[in-house]
């Protein structure tokens, strides 16, 4: 069997890159289950007009309700938040996948596809913090 | 008998389900992939199978977070395409092959995979996405398909042994199921992207063919590829590969490629896709 700790423990050694862990499922539980409820059409209607009033019925902290009104979607990983689960708010803003993915990085959405269109991010460099390559 | 008679392995973007439901295939942006499978459609329409094993994962659509299952596998007659957040894809209903289902989900049971059993289930663009790809704007999707959904999302995910080695034991169910059905086994999701934080926007060309290449012929040396690796040189959500390796564990000791592609960009994603037959 593998070793946990050290299967768990490479994952933060790859930058800019939260991965998806038990810890981050369990801290970001309700989180992404209200991110979920916007699948639903009566659940889209009553969140646009008060995301306030929707956001009180979740019993997430207040640092990821924040978040949440802010479209902080760093910040919303940060806090377990599971990308699949989050599409759902900017799916329900209007965002293409990639749009709302341009906000996570350091470059404006014109920026982001025209890095795309020339092949995208390179991994040179990007693998590993320790062992920069 | 059933036979599994041909593997494919596709990228499933949801946008390019958007850009065939809204007919853009053909634009600047679209045509270089749609002309990519191309030749892969008009394969589909002479082999005409019966049945696809449809090797997907579920984008926090029919499960939430609340049950995490690692390999499902859907027994039911119909699957309705899912509301992700802006409305069901207008594509027809997916029809399922319940008899096969049950009988590969009882084999697998015996043959030592847990697997759950999902009787009904939306599904989302991870299986619509490669049916349009394959079949373009049918009335009526022209196979019927046994679901098996892979958590690919929350880690641990299923190691990349593990899901060819699932692969071998559906190849074992089907050739027992006394029907005579020709079956295909397609694994879809990656190639590599990620879709979160700074890094997201990485894509990896050379990584992604070399993983293209470990598909064909006898080698198994993309079985031990470990979970590392995958998020180091495909992304974080390159981690989908894993399942393209439970097709190709359906296909038998050796394969065929019948034809590739690949190209960059969809979306934030590398599209690739790679039709196999299993070789003697």
């Amino acid at each position: 069997m593998k070793d946990i700790h050290g299967y768990l423990a490479e994952f933060d050694d790859i930058p800019g890159t939260r991965v998806f862990t038990a810890a981050r499922a369990r801290q970001g539980y309700w989180l992404n289950q209200f991110a979920m409820s916007l699948m639903k059409p009566e659940n889209r209607e009553r969140w646009k007009s008060d995301e306030h009033a929707y956001l009180a019925d979740w019993k997430m902290s207040d640092a990821q309700k924040q978040a949440v009104l802010a479209r902080d979607y760093n910040g919303m990983l940060e806090l377990g938040g599971n990308i699949y689960f989050l599409s759902k708010i900017f799916s329900t803003d209007g965002l293409s996948f990639a749009e709302a993915v341009s906000t996570m990085t350091d470059m404006s959405f014109p920026e982001y596809r025209e890095m795309m269109l020339a092949g995208g991010r390179s991994p040179q460099g990007n693998r590993s913090i320790s062992g920069s390559y | 008998m059933a036979r599994i008679t041909a593997g494919v392995g596709s990228s499933h973007v949801p946008l390019l389900g958007v850009a065939v439901d809204q007919g853009k295939t053909g634009d600047e942006y679209f045509g270089p992939i749609f002309a990519g499978y191309e030749w892969t459609k008009a394969w589909e329409a002479e082999q005409e199978p019966d049945v696809v094993v449809l090797i997907y994962n579920d984008h926090a659509s029919a499960f939430d977070a609340n049950i995490i299952p690692t390999f499902a596998i859907g027994c039911g007659e119909l699957y309705k395409p899912a509301d992700e957040g802006w409305g069901p894809r207008p594509v027809p209903d997916v029809e399922g092959h319940a008899d096969l289902g049950w009988h590969i989900a009882q084999s697998l049971i015996l043959d030592d995979f847990d697997m759950t059993i999902i009787n009904e289930m939306d599904v989302d663009h991870g299986l619509t996405v490669p049916l349009s790809m394959m079949f373009g704007r049918p009335a009526k999707w022209p196979v019927k398909v046994v679901p098996l959904a892979v958590n690919v999302v929350t880690y641990p995910v299923p190691s990349g042994n593990r899901c060819w080695a699932l692969g071998e034991a559906i190849a074992r169910a089907v050739k027992s199921f006394p029907e005579d059905l020709d079956v295909q086994i397609w694994g879809t999701g990656g190639m590599s992207h990620q879709l979160q934080g700074p890094r997201a926007g990485l894509l990896n060309r050379e990584w992604d063919n070399k993983f293209m290449d470990l598909l064909v012929g006898d080698t198994q040396d993309a079985r031990s590829i470990p979970h590392i690796e995958y998020l180091r040189e495909a992304g974080s959500e390159g981690i989908e590969m894993v399942m393209w390796l439970i097709m190709r564990g359906a296909l038998g000791t050796k394969t065929r490629c019948l034809h590739r592609h690949y190209h960059i960009p969809c979306s934030n994603t590398a599209i690739g896709h790679i039709v196999l037959e299993p070789e003697a």
